[in-house]
């Protein structure tokens, strides 16, 4: 992926530049926002971290520029401190999702990965496959090998975006958000219970190997089985 | 500044000030209507006066004749509040009364000096008379003394001088009196004021117990004291807690550093090390983001980012994602919810603080537990009361239950930083909402009351 990261904290962005290049991406730095905003609307970039405050144009008056001006690329906002409605008002402005500092640099590129690949056909799928598990959008059913799997409405949702996720890692903050839409970290093991109760209605007695796999201290992937 | 140019600023010197000039400009409009009318009134008396004795001496002269009315002239002269008299012959000869000959005279109305001086006052007698043709240019004279007019206007003028007078006097007095009561009690407040910019914030301004406008503002700023006073208790106090709670964890992960440096011999030792540091400097984190998470919403102004908000959804939601971890601890969590509870409000706070309550029930109770959920409106409230049969809080706990940092003994041994329950009487605060806290014996139960229901759909159901 080719990434644009406009942040005017030298360390921070360093540290993201750094790191992005270490797992294989392409990514280009500014520090200041009009720069920007001519990189992203001429360079065709994968995505976009933004820093909501960057100096010459702030980062949500940017993200309405680029929207207004058609060029959709998905976008982060980075922010050191997350004031009530900020987020609201981030994804209002066009953004596509909403990170607090200090974070942890996988919790970042997961969420990358999550927003550079997103099916381009998103409202027109109505099926989703892994292997043999099969989850109906409209049916609102689940089957594996054609066997039906009792689940949930919460469990069903977990599962869909899990699917819609395969092959990439989602984090236990991206499942808190998207899936129960807490937008806080709870104290409690909702994520990890709810997914061992997943697993244990899709592993069909543990005849197939495991189709979700933990990323320790990270998330979870969802994986079909090369064999 | 002078005192008397502090009394005299007052506004209510001001306002006894602009009263008297508006009654003094009053009264002397009135007066002069009075006056203009007095005279009009009064002249026309006179000159009624004047035509009937006329008439009556013309009759007497016809019928019989000039002496008679000479006669007649002078001894209506001598009466008492007689009227001015003359009867004159052609070249200005005086036959009869008092007003001096004059050969200018020509018959109609005109005004005459009669005498250097009146007998009561000394001024020039001045007389209004009508001169009337006898024939034979014989004239009669008959006048009234103008100077009665005088008198009247004088004395309405003078009685308009006096109540002017004493209406600038006592308003003036008046408006000394109560400026000066005025202005004790502004003093009073100052004071006030001043003691706490000085920094004793025990004072309070007095009070009179009357009730009127400046004892209602006396105890409006009083409890606004009051207020300042706790929030600068409670800023002293988060201070202190804040620097507390968070030297153990930063001590520990000191310790743990400095276990790392002199212990530590291989890459697995230090692998653990840098965890086991990475960890304490989560925790470390998460208790700044909950605090500044508090403090925003302690900071924000109600009703900004407010929107209409399910909160049926929301508790469903939230019952939905603890349901697992409960049974899984073998508590038993049920739930009675009514549909289609809408108020205003923030989402994403009322998701975290239910969340909250919640998590607080499952945590700090033993297994086996029953934590009972309940959601329903009561008038125009929305009212969510979470109960459980736990071991419950001793009784002077309770009010410090949603303080910063605070732990009670029992749950000092379990994790958690003591800020989930100050988060959630923020967020009440900001949604001008209570919390109820109540021992159940055993049990503890909390109660969150929300205003401002928008609406209530006994049917249909909104899935989050």
């Amino acid at each position: 992926m080719k990434i644009l990261v406009i942040e005017d904290d030298e360390q921070t962005a360093s540290y993201i530049v750094r790191g992005l290049r270490e797992h294989g991406h392409a990514a280009d730095h500014t520090p200041d926002g009009r720069d920007g905003f001519l990189m992203a609307g001429s360079g065709g970039y994968d995505a976009l971290v933004v820093d909501r405050m960057v100096p010459s144009l702030d980062g949500l008056s940017l993200v309405r520029a680029l929207r207004s001006a058609k060029i959709d690329a998905p976008v982060l906002f980075l922010t050191a401190l997350r004031g009530i409605g900020d987020r609201v008002e981030g994804l209002e402005a066009g953004g596509d999702d909403y990170l607090v500092k200090p974070f942890a640099f996988a919790e970042l590129l997961a969420r990358l990965q999550a927003l550079g690949r997103r099916p381009p056909l998103a409202a027109l799928t109505t099926t989703l496959c892994v292997n043999d598990l099969q989850l109906d959008l409209l049916k609102r059913t689940a089957t594996r090998g054609g066997e039906k799997i009792e689940l949930q409405p919460r469990e069903f949702r977990l599962l869909e975006f899990l699917m819609r996720h395969s092959e990439r890692v989602v984090t236990r903050t991206m499942l808190l958000e998207s899936v129960w839409e807490f937008h806080f970290d709870p104290k409690t093991n909702i994520v990890e219970t709810h997914m061992s109760r997943l697993r244990g209605k899709i592993s069909r007695g543990g005849r197939d190997s495991e189709l979700i796999h933990t990323v320790r201290g990270l998330g979870y992937v969802l994986r079909a089985s090369s064999s | 500044m002078h005192p008397v140019h502090r009394l005299v600023r007052t506004a209510s010197f001001r306002f006894a000030a602009l009263y008297v000039l508006v009654f003094a400009v009053s009264a002397l409009v009135l007066g002069e209507a009075i006056f203009v009318a007095a005279r009009a009134n009064l002249e026309q008396q006179m000159a009624l006066g004047v035509q009937t004795e006329t008439t009556f001496l013309q009759d007497e002269f016809r019928q019989k004749g000039l002496p008679a009315l000479l006669t007649l002239v002078q001894l209506r002269g001598r009466e008492a509040r007689a009227l001015d008299y003359l009867v004159q012959q052609p070249r200005g000869v005086r036959l009869a009364g008092e007003i001096p000959a004059n050969p200018g005279l020509r018959p109609g109305w005109t005004n005459l000096i009669v005498s250097g001086e009146r007998e009561e006052d000394g001024r020039p007698e001045r007389v209004k008379a009508l001169v009337t043709d006898l024939g034979g240019g014989t004239l009669l004279a008959v006048g009234d003394d103008l100077n009665r007019v005088s008198e009247v206007e004088e004395a309405v003028t003078s009685a308009l001088a006096w109540t002017v007078g004493l209406a600038a006097i006592l308003g003036i007095g008046g408006g000394v009196l109560l400026s000066r009561a005025f202005l004790a009690r502004v003093d009073a407040i100052a004071r006030t004021a001043e003691a706490i910019i000085a920094g004793d914030l025990t004072h309070r301004v007095p009070m009179r117990g009357t009730g009127d406008d400046l004892d209602r503002l006396a105890g409006t700023l009083n409890r606004m004291l009051d207020r300042i006073t706790t929030l600068m208790e409670s800023l002293i106090q988060v201070s202190s807690d804040v620097a507390h709670d968070l030297r153990t964890p930063l001590s520990r992960l000191y310790q743990r550093l400095e276990d790392a440096r002199d212990q530590a011999r291989s890459v697995v030792d230090y692998e653990e090390a840098v965890e086991a540091a990475m960890r304490e400097a989560d925790g470390l984190l998460e208790t700044f983001s909950a605090l500044l998470r508090i403090a925003q919403v302690e900071g924000a102004s109600p009703r900004a980012g407010f929107r209409q908000v399910n909160l049926t959804a929301i508790v469903e939601s939230v019952v939905d994602a603890y349901q697992p971890d409960a049974e899984d601890a073998a508590h038993r969590l049920t739930a009675q919810i009514e549909q289609g509870v809408i108020v205003a409000g923030d989402q994403e706070l009322l998701t975290q603080a239910i969340s909250n309550i919640v998590e607080n029930a499952l945590r700090h109770t033993p297994s086996g537990t029953r934590i009972d959920l309940r959601l329903h409106e009561s008038s125009g409230d929305a009212v969510l009361v979470v109960d459980d049969n736990g071991p419950g809080v001793a009784e002077h706990d309770l009010p410090r239950l949603t303080n910063r940092f605070y732990r009670s003994e029992r749950s000092r041994t379990t994790p958690g930083n003591g800020l989930g329950l100050s988060l959630v009487a923020a967020v009440t605060e900001l949604h001008a909402g209570h919390l109820l806290l109540r021992n159940l014996a055993p049990g503890l139960s909390i109660a969150l009351h929300l205003p401002r229901v928008v609406k209530s759909r006994p049917l249909g159901r909104e899935d989050a």
